[in-house]
């Protein structure tokens, strides 16, 4: 049964262009791309996965009594050890475990979990329990800002799909771009718009400020395209599933690929908010998952990339322990956070929550999400988490060497 | 001191085009030039009743408006094209006698934002939006009740699968969260009590009644208060809580004002004033726009305008709109700015604010303005001409003199710096259509134009 949260697009079948996104490149005056640059793609999954019947307990002998219709016989978890294993969709996931290409931290979230889609949301992307729904900076955005020292690189961020930009990018002066298909950022002949010619905008937070910025940024990023692809490189496409995770997830590849310089690129997978009828609709999001994020490791392999990319799957809460009337489940809080990439230490980090130790019916938290935003800013960005105000919260160690 | 005494036009706060300008476009979708000169004389209480009574506009309004919208909404229901339905919206903002009932209306769906995507039904969507219009001005309380009892909201938010014994919090949880009170009112507890109250909701050919065998008849404790609550009580207790005012407040200011134009004194102020109005929205809206704060310079320029307002306002003051645009391709060129109408994002509705301006709806934007400009929203695809619009208003002979006069009517007035910019980038187009055509081009992609 659909939910409200998503809005699955059409699932079309994978068109890349042969085009490189040459409008990406950067300009003339900013530095050359290290060949060691590192890159983070978050995936967002939105609506709260429901992370019992994701990482399942089966070993647990009270699961199958929290879960009366939607637990997972034993027969067919997919076992990760003794205790916890993932549900049978997710054959290619749990294949990279085994392989060390995928990580799973168990028991993640925050004290005093919020279960509002907006607020919890909102305190994941500010990285702060504190936040505002309606305003603050997103944790990356103030850390790619903290970063700002060098001449302007195309893009510091890249926001794919959905909308409008996540709030977790928003920063003072760092850049995103954000669009959903290369197409949106062609222009009718008739309009070659011009920057306002006047020097930068002044890189304050007042509203016209901002808008200049925008328009400004927008105009030049479509101009470079213009340019770019007159002069374009033909690039094999890869197959990739025909979702549109997963057609998401070959355009930032291709991104990657085509070395534009952002370090940090964002992407949605909506539809997890399964209040009711919750089995057919999560098997397949979950399938879609495991297999868009095979495809993407596998694709940057082949492009002797893989180790330059840690990708981040996290929801704004897990689902309550026990289901509902409606053989779905309501808001909960602790769930389980994914690292995809060889380069993050691969297999189980945490423990599973107890299904009994409960916080009014809801699972406990054993770790903070901060110290994995706090990991993956100093051990893998190698931006100091300092700067970026998350406090100080310790998880086991998270990657293979910092 | 109250925030909100009202607006008289002085020295230092004079009733001038720019502020003319400025209510048009913040209360309805702009105005022509003749309608913002009557304004302009007539003054501000005369300008802002006309606005509150739907005799705003004197030009461009069908005689039988009512009954050519109906027409195009039963063809649009029974058409296969959901973007029908879109395009008979855009219909009614272009040319309703009574653009402020349409602004508040787009307002109200996205305070109870329903997507078509899920609900599938249009017809029951459209039923809905005719809800949100008709109770848009009155009391709260009434909307509140019409929504609770909305067929298109119940399935959004999966009312018919809430039931005694584990009841799903779906609709209870935004009602308190975004449809009343607002975050950090309630507890979990009031929510879990909530959802219970409003167990037993269904719908039979397409009417939503109460089924008491399927409704959880029991005690209930809700904000401390303890009774065998329904849906009814359940909208009693949100309507008198004092929070639901507050957010009240904040929606309209939100709608009506720009960033940082309204302090949290003044909101609070508003929200005392909807308490002692049985929570009247037309009071509140009236209010505001007759507000010495809603005229003030920190409320000028300061809200980014919504894609709607952005394109439907362009085509109003250039009267373009006999023969009429495409609403077809206006609802697409909304839908690429980020607005698909019927389609919010999620039940939170569209963020709005700067959220609207993001690279790819800086871009729609742009490429819906060079549409314009080239015709392609007009069936007829003949590139616009403002000559005709430039004489009838004796807008100027000289190229300078009639990027001023556009510059004032879209803006109420434009730097002289500005005029001479765009002149000179203008100067080598063949002739002054084409002129003109670069210059509405340049003016109308340029940061500013995007800050109503």
């Amino acid at each position: 049964m659909f939910n409200r949260r998503s809005f699955l697009g059409r699932s079309a079948l994978i068109s890349l262009t042969p085009l490189a996104p040459g409008f990406l490149s950067r300009s003339l005056a900013s530095e050359p791309v290290r060949s060691d640059e590192r890159v983070l793609v978050v995936l967002q999954l939105d609506g709260g996965n429901d992370g019992l019947n994701t990482v399942i307990p089966f070993a647990d002998e009270n699961y199958a009594r929290v879960r009366r219709r939607l637990h997972i016989p034993t027969a067919n978890v997919l076992k990760l050890d003794g205790n916890v294993g993932l549900h049978p969709a997710m054959k290619s996931a749990a294949e990279m475990v085994h392989e060390g290409r995928l990580t799973i931290v168990q028991g993640v979230g925050y004290p005093n979990p919020d279960r509002s889609h907006f607020r919890s949301m909102a305190i994941w992307h500010q990285g702060r329990p504190d936040a505002e729904e309606n305003s603050g900076y997103g944790w990356l955005g103030r850390a790619l800002d903290s970063t700002r020292n060098t001449p302007r690189a195309a893009a510091d961020a890249v926001s794919v799909g959905g909308q409008t930009v996540p709030r977790a990018l928003w920063g003072r002066r760092s850049q995103v771009v954000s669009f959903n298909r290369e197409a949106e950022l062609m222009l009718p002949p008739e309009w070659t718009p011009t920057s306002s010619g006047a020097a930068a905008p002044p890189e304050n937070d007042e509203l016209m400020s901002y808008a200049e910025r925008v328009v400004d940024r927008s105009y030049q990023t479509a101009r470079q395209l213009g340019e770019q692809t007159k002069g374009a490189a033909r690039l094999s496409a890869r197959s990739y599933p025909s979702t549109e995770l997963a057609r998401q997830l070959a355009l930032i590849s291709l991104m990657i690929k085509t070395e534009i310089g952002a370090r940090v690129y964002y992407l949605s997978q909506p539809g997890y908010d399964t209040h009711a009828a919750q089995q057919g609709d999560h098997e397949r999001l979950l399938r879609t998952l495991s297999e868009a994020l095979k495809a993407f490791l596998d694709d940057l392999a082949a492009a002797k990339l893989h180790d330059r990319v840690v990708l981040l799957a996290f929801s704004e809460f897990g689902r309550r322990v026990e289901e509902n009337e409606s053989v779905g489940t309501d808001h909960g809080t602790a769930g389980p956070v994914l690292l995809a990439g060889p380069a993050a230490i691969g297999g189980l980090v945490g423990g599973h929550p107890s299904l009994t130790d409960l916080d009014h019916g809801d699972l406990k938290m054993s770790v903070d999400f901060r110290a994995i935003y706090a990991s993956l800013l100093q051990d893998w960005l190698q931006i100091p988490s300092d700067a970026v105000g998350l406090g100080r919260f310790r998880c086991p160690p998270l990657f293979q060497r910092t | 001191m109250s925030r909100w005494s009202v607006y008289v036009p002085t020295e230092k706060v004079p009733w001038n085009l720019a502020r003319v300008v400025h209510l048009h476009r913040r209360a309805g979708f702009a105005a022509t030039w003749l309608e913002l000169q009557r304004d302009l004389a007539d003054g501000p209480e005369r300008a802002v009743s006309r606005l509150l009574n739907g005799t705003s506009r004197s030009e461009g309004v069908p005689e039988d408006f009512e009954a050519l919208s109906a027409t195009i909404s039963c063809a649009a229901l029974c058409a296969g094209d959901p973007g029908r339905l879109k395009a008979w919206w855009i219909y009614r903002c272009l040319f309703t006698p009574d653009p402020l009932g349409e602004r508040l209306t787009l307002m109200w769906h996205n305070h109870f934002a329903t997507s078509l995507v899920k609900v599938t039904n249009r017809s029951a969507m459209h039923q809905q939006n005719q809800r949100l219009r008709q109770y848009a001005r009155g009391e709260f309380g009434t909307l509140l009740a019409a929504m609770l009892e909305d067929p298109a909201l119940l399935v959004w938010l999966d009312a018919t699968e809430n039931r005694p014994g584990h009841p799903n919090e779906n609709l209870a949880r935004e009602v308190l969260e975004l449809f009343s009170l607002g975050i950090g009112h309630y507890s979990e507890d009031d929510i879990r009590e909530a959802a219970r109250a409003l167990t037993g909701l269904e719908i039979q050919d397409g009417i939503a009644r109460l089924d008491l065998p399927r409704h959880d008849g029991g005690l209930k404790t809700i904000f401390g208060k303890s009774g065998a609550f329904r849906p009814r009580d359940l909208l009693d207790l949100l309507i008198s809580h004092p929070a639901t005012s507050e957010r009240l407040a904040w929606r309209l200011c939100r709608e009506f004002c720009g960033e940082n134009a309204v302090d949290p004194r003044a909101i609070k102020e508003l929200a005392d004033g909807l308490r002692a109005n049985r929570l009247r929205i037309d009071w509140a809206v009236e209010t505001i726009l007759r507000s010495e704060l809603f005229y003030d310079a920190s409320n000028l320029h300061c809200r980014v305008a919504d894609p709607a307002s952005f394109l439907l306002s362009l085509l109003r003051a250039l009267e373009c709109c006999d023969p009429p645009p495409s609403t077809l391709a206006l609802a697409d060129a909304l839908r690429s700015a980020g607005l698909d109408l019927f389609v919010p994002p999620n039940v939170g509705g569209w963020p709005g604010g700067r959220a609207w301006l993001s690279t790819r709806t800086v871009l729609a934007r742009g490429k819906a303005i060079v549409d314009l400009a080239y015709g392609r929203l007009h069936s007829s695809t003949v590139p616009i001409d403002p000559q005709p619009l430039l004489e009838r208003h004796r807008g100027g002979e000289s190229l300078p003199d009639q990027v001023r006069f556009l510059g004032t009517l879209f803006w109420g007035d434009i730097d002289h710096r500005l005029v001479d910019e765009l002149s000179h980038a203008a100067r080598d187009e063949a002739d002054r259509p084409s002129q003109l055509r670069r210059v509405l081009i340049l003016m109308l992609t340029r940061s500013q134009a995007h800050l109503h």
